[in-house]
């Protein structure tokens, strides 16, 4: 199924083309970003804040139930946007020509149980950096999951079915204690002194995260106190699902290819592009679909410009389409139930042996 | 700033400041936990390119005093901006600024033309040495341009304090006579303050009135309409140029001698080849053309580093040296040293530096 794509191998000098073309759309529209895209961000950060407090509020009356399940629908949908459409892409700095301290990336904290300032370093700098790298981006597979036959099989992913659904089920926490690095830990390259260090800023994150929902919010309903605190734990619960149903759908289709380290020897500016693209894939969808994904249904178009602000990407995907076309690249894209159906095959066969394939030789250009 | 409250005290480990804000904006435009943020109540045309806004702050506006500058902070095309001006108090806890429409000023040409009644600016902290002198000896005001503010500032204080006030002389340079600002206002100050004389300079004007004087500022005419030059405390504002004129001639030669420029020099080394600037702590090094101010190259590099005033006054924007030499625009000579602080907007590269940003 990975072979399904006949992949012409570019020149370096199409490489270097294939690039200058991508820089020249980042520059075209960066020109033209202001006041429109200052306004959708103040938008979206309105949108998060009236969504939270009528969902919010609905639970309220959750004794109802269908005030609990409209309240726990809007209350998930606060989360689904601030976590993705606004703390993900303000987080990347997209909005920080702005100058305005409510969306600067360095600053922004993010309404989840992990910490922005380890996904600012686990995120925004190693994935998007080194995406799809095998043993740099640690995306793949999260350490927990082998999605690719390029990964070494060991027994324990014959129960990788069972770790992807709880992984879904508690995404935020995998993301939380991402970077705590439990791996090195467990083997005894970390000391217990240094993982306890590393994760008091996540521990006081996670209290209060959890403090916030399931303590104060149930508390102040008195009465109420178990359908809010109910309603609390779906929302977060659906905000769990959809994350990782979009972002897994990002790097692990079935054409989404990794590599190896080598990659990087003198990599160009147009190769970096054209790992990232090969790297990733898109989601097709309605306006909206787009908005909730936090624009990640362009995880093409994000990750060639991820400080672009991502209402952008829209737009770009066609000239981003058109580019590739020229070029003869593979532009992976497709309807979210294909793409999460290729993801679930990856996680079912590679949960399995497969013969080794072996990644030595993966280039990217061949040379003249 | 006013300080917190104890129910205030209490409550902000709960509060997010920004939630706060978005929430208390529904009800009052300036309305915030912690911002400093004033209303526009009035707008009014001053002159030619130049409107006064009357503001009413919020508790959060700090004070200042009058001759003092602030920080004003708005959004021009989704890009938040901050400038210095001089308020005026109004009364009854209003201020205003006047602000003169500079050509292709982001800044000067929103708040002239695209501010509304109803619009709000973010007011930071004063800053400011030029408060009112003292009262036992004779003033020199000295402004040219948008340079009147503070001046206006310190009369309309002085205004309140008639019977202790020594002569006070003002010279007001514009380039027109439909520039000139505060007209009948300036008429009255002088009808009630027997010590106020002003003088009204018209540098580009083709038809002078009796009371009006021509000419840029020279020996000759400060001598003429102020006979007792040498005895004055003298504040001179006014773009750079301007406040270099006036500081060759008086520093030194005054009693006492006080100046801010409203601009930087025209910059004498822009195109200075290129040094590079290395930021320790996001390890970005970047090429930036030897003899530029350092903050706004470090803009045009895509970087945003704090700032208020761009004119070295505020120290906003003062950051570490690790490493390297700079010259400071303002005459401060060069440094070769490493800095614990020194401020970006009036500070250029010479040589390639690292900074603590
Ligand atoms: C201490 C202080 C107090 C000030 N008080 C006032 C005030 O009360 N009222 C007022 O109108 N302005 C005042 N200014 C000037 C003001 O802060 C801005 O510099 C001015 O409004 C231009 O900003 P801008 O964003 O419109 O121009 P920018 O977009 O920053 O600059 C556009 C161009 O104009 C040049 N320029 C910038 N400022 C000036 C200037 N003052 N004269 C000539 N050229 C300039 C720039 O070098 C640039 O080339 C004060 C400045 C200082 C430092
Ligand atoms: S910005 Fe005010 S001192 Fe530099």
């Amino acid at each position: 199924m990975t072979t399904a794509v006949a992949r012409r191998p570019l020149s370096a000098d199409e490489v270097t083309r294939f690039g200058a073309e991508i820089d020249a759309l980042r520059e075209r529209t960066l020109a033209d970003i202001g006041d429109v895209d200052a306004r959708y961000i103040r938008r979206i950060h309105a949108a998060v804040r009236y969504t939270e407090i009528l969902g919010r509020g609905l639970l309220f009356f959750g004794l109802f139930p269908p005030a609990w399940l409209l309240g726990t629908l809007l209350l998930g949908v606060s989360k689904i946007l601030e976590n993705m459409e606004l703390g993900h892409n303000v987080m990347h700095g997209q909005y920080d020509w702005m100058n305005d301290p409510r969306f600067d990336g360095k600053t922004y904290e993010w309404d989840i149980v992990g910490t922005s300032d380890n996904w600012r370093k686990t995120h925004n700098f190693k994935h998007h950096t080194y995406t799809n790298i095998k043993g740099m981006d640690d995306d793949v597979g999260y350490g927990l999951l082998r999605l690719f036959p390029e990964q070494r099989w060991r027994p324990f992913f014959l129960g990788q079915p069972l770790y992807a659904v709880i992984f879904a089920l508690l995404f935020q926490w995998g993301v939380a204690i991402q970077d705590l690095r439990l791996g090195a830990y467990f083997a005894g390259r970390m000391s217990a002194a240094e993982l306890r260090e590393q994760f008091r800023p996540v521990g006081r994150k996670m209290r209060r995260q959890l403090l916030k929902d399931y303590v104060f919010f149930p508390l102040i309903a008195g009465p109420f106190f178990l359908p809010v605190l109910l309603g609390n734990l779906v929302a977060n619960g659906l905000r769990n699902l959809w994350t990782f149903m979009i972002i897994f759908c990002g790097h692990f289709t079935a054409n989404a290819e990794v590599f190896p380290k080598s990659v990087l020897e003198n990599e160009t500016r147009g190769q970096w592009y054209l790992r990232q693209l090969r790297g990733s894939s898109n989601l097709r969808g309605g306006r909206l679909f787009h908005i909730l994904s936090g624009n990640l249904s362009h995880q093409i178009e994000h990750h060639l410009f991820p400080d672009i602000p991502a209402r952008r990407y829209a737009a770009m995907s066609h000239e981003v389409r058109a580019i590739c076309e020229r070029y003869g690249i593979y532009y992976n894209t497709g309807s979210l139930w294909a793409q999460f159906g290729q993801v679930v095959w990856r996680i079912v066969r590679y949960a399995l042996p497969s013969k080794p394939v072996s990644m030595e030789g993966r280039r990217l250009v061949v040379s003249e | 700033m006013p300080t917190a409250g104890p129910l205030k005290r209490m409550l902000s480990p709960l509060v997010n400041p920004q939630v706060f804000d978005f929430w208390a904006s529904h009800l009052s435009p300036t309305l915030s936990w912690e911002r400093p943020l004033a209303k526009v109540l009035a707008r009014r045309v001053e002159a030619r390119d130049t409107v006064t806004l009357e503001l009413k702050p919020n508790r959060h506006v700090g004070g200042f005093a009058p001759g003092q500058h602030v920080s004003v902070t708005v959004s021009v095309d989704g890009v938040r901006l901050t400038r210095s001006y001089s308020p005026s108090w109004l009364g009854r806890g209003r201020m205003a600024v006047t602000v003169k429409k500079i050509p292709g000023g982001k800044v000067s040409g929103w708040l002239t033309e695209h501010c509304r009644v109803g619009d709000v600016l973010e007011i930071g902290p004063a800053f400011g040495d030029m408060t009112q002198p003292t009262l036992d000896r004779p003033w020199l005001l000295v402004a040219a341009g948008s340079g009147i503010t503070p001046m206006m500032s310190l009369l309309r204080q002085a205004a309140t304090q008639p019977p202790s006030l020594p002569p006070i002389t003002l010279l007001y340079w514009a380039r027109t006579r439909a520039d000139l600002c505060f007209l009948r206002e300036l008429d009255q100050l002088a009808g009630r303050l027997p010590s106020l004389t002003v003088h009204r300079i018209l540098t580009r004007e083709s038809a002078l009135l009796p009371e009006e004087h021509g000419g840029r500022p020279d020996e000759t005419l400060l001598r003429a309409l102020v006979p007792d030059l040498g005895a004055r405390q003298v504040y001179a504002c006014g773009p750079a140029g301007f406040v270099a004129a006036v500081r060759a001639l008086l520093a030194g030669q005054v009693a006492a001698f006080e100046a801010e420029a409203f601009s930087l020099p025209a910059a004498s080394v822009l195109s200075g080849a290129p040094v590079q600037v290395t930021l320790g702590r996001s390890g970005r090094v970047l090429s930036v053309p030897a003899g530029a101010p350092l903050l706004a190259a470090l803009e045009a590099a895509g970087e945003r580093p704090a700032h208020g005033c761009r004119m070295g006054i505020c120290n906003t924007c003062v950051c570490g040296k690790l490493a390297g030499t700079t010259e400071d625009l303002l005459g401060g000579g060069l440094s070769h040293e490493p800095v614990g602080a020194m401020k970006l907007c009036v500070s250029t590269a010479l040589t390639d530096i690292t900074l603590d940003l």
